[in-house]
């Protein structure tokens, strides 16, 4: 179909998102969308999630850190970032997130806000509350195996 | 802006992790609800310890390495008031801030004709509910009252219904007597940690005035203040305080 002229196109604007999981939890970029969703759709319902839009155009997520960009509809980006908050879990696997910027263009999104998860993590034996245990480290971030599930802790925690 | 957190081992996060989260996210500060997680300001259980009022040493060291305040607090979860009023007397000495877990007649009722109480946590969990007469005792001692942002981010269903038309039955009692509140989301660990203006907006989208949450995030800070300034040395009661005398006699 030929194309819209451009005043009656939609506006955009680029929301940047970070996430944070568990380390060994594995996200997928479907099962993420449809968390997205599915909290806008509680939160602001059917009319608001369509005026919202909330599509996904990249996401990437590995060792627990993850970040994305959302589109959103201008106008629309309070209620984005409200859906956006309730995101509490996704496939039962509690995510943290956390809007980092919001931008007009894809561009300026990507450049100003994404491709910040540089350091790599690394899984070694750790001093936490008397006891050796296994723990990934990841810059400050030090996820330690307790006896029945993750204890997030930081380097403070285990000098 | 603060936030009250549950920290390791009532959480899933140490105090460290959520003091590092909460510098990342733009807030000031956290408070430590969880009792174990740290030990009490200028108390006498730590040698470590600084003077009365003084952050503890691993308050301070932490406030030295992320930038945010880290205050100590209790929450109390007390089965009835008789009890409750025994561990309020024990805790008041020597934690700078005092939260009561209310969600039952009884307890709130207690929580909000006492003083000594700085935060009502929770009043509408469970059988608990809010009335004129809780609303106007809490004004008048000062107790404030917390609105639990938690199920709006991480329930869902009628669970969810619920305590969102819980919230907003405490809103409209608590603006109309304009007793004190807080806002709080009750994280139990790093990732249930939400920026400050992520929580306005969520709670902008189900009818509170952003800047009325925004002042029940600040309010956790003025409690604490308040509280050091009390328990300092200085400090002999409200409006006199132990200081140099003027030089030229």
């Amino acid at each position: 179909m030929k194309h819209l002229p451009k005043h009656l196109r939609p506006r955009w604007r680029y929301v940047a998102v970070e996430i944070e999981t568990w380390p060994d939890v594995d996200l997928g970029r479907r099962a993420f969308q449809r968390a997205l969703w599915y909290a806008a759709g509680n939160l602001i319902g059917d009319a608001g999630s369509a005026d919202a839009d909330l599509t996904l155009l990249s996401f990437a997520h590995d060792d627990g850190v993850g970040e994305a960009v959302i589109k959103v509809r201008h106008g629309h980006v309070d209620d984005a970032r409200a859906a956006i908050t309730c995101v509490s879990e996704v496939d039962g696997d509690p995510v943290g997130i956390r809007v980092r910027g919001i931008s007009g263009t894809v561009r300026a999104c990507e450049e100003r806000y994404m491709g910040r998860a540089g350091a790599n993590s690394t899984q070694r034996d750790v001093a936490f509350r008397d006891a050796e245990r296994p723990a990934v480290v990841r810059e400050d971030a030090c996820d330690v195996w307790a006896e029945s599930g993750y204890v997030g802790a930081a380097a403070f925690d285990i000098e | 802006m603060y936030e009250a957190v549950h920290a390791h081992p009532d959480g899933d996060a140490t105090v460290a992790r959520h003091a590092a989260t909460a510098a990342r996210y733009g807030y000031d500060g956290i408070v430590v609800r969880t009792r174990d997680a740290l030990p009490p300001a200028g108390g006498d259980a730590g040698n470590e310890a600084g003077e009365d009022g003084e952050p503890s040493g691993e308050a301070a060291a932490l406030r030295e390495a992320h930038g945010v305040d880290v205050v100590d607090a209790v929450e109390i979860d007390a089965d009835d008031a008789t009890s409750a009023s025994g561990a309020v007397g024990n805790y008041r000495p020597e934690r700078t801030v005092v939260c009561l877990v209310g969600g039952d007649d009884g307890l709130n009722r207690f929580a909000v004709e006492e003083p000594r109480v700085d935060v009502l946590a929770r009043p509408m969990d469970g059988p608990g509910d809010f009335n004129h007469v809780l609303a106007k005792a809490a004004r008048d001692n000062g107790v404030h009252v917390e609105f639990d942002l938690g199920p709006l981010l991480r329930a869902s269903g009628g669970k969810r219904v619920r305590a969102l038309s819980d919230l907003r039955k405490l809103r409209e009692i608590v603006t109309y007597y304009d007793a004190p509140h807080v806002v709080s989301a009750n994280p139990r660990s790093h990732l249930e940690l939400r920026a400050p203006r992520e929580l306005v907006a969520a709670a902008e989208a189900v009818g509170f005035d952003p800047e009325w949450i925004r002042g029940g995030l600040r309010a956790w800070e003025s409690i604490a203040a308040r509280n050091r300034e009390r328990r300092s040395e200085a400090f002999i009661e409200p409006g006199v305080r132990r200081g140099r005398y003027e030089e030229d006699g």
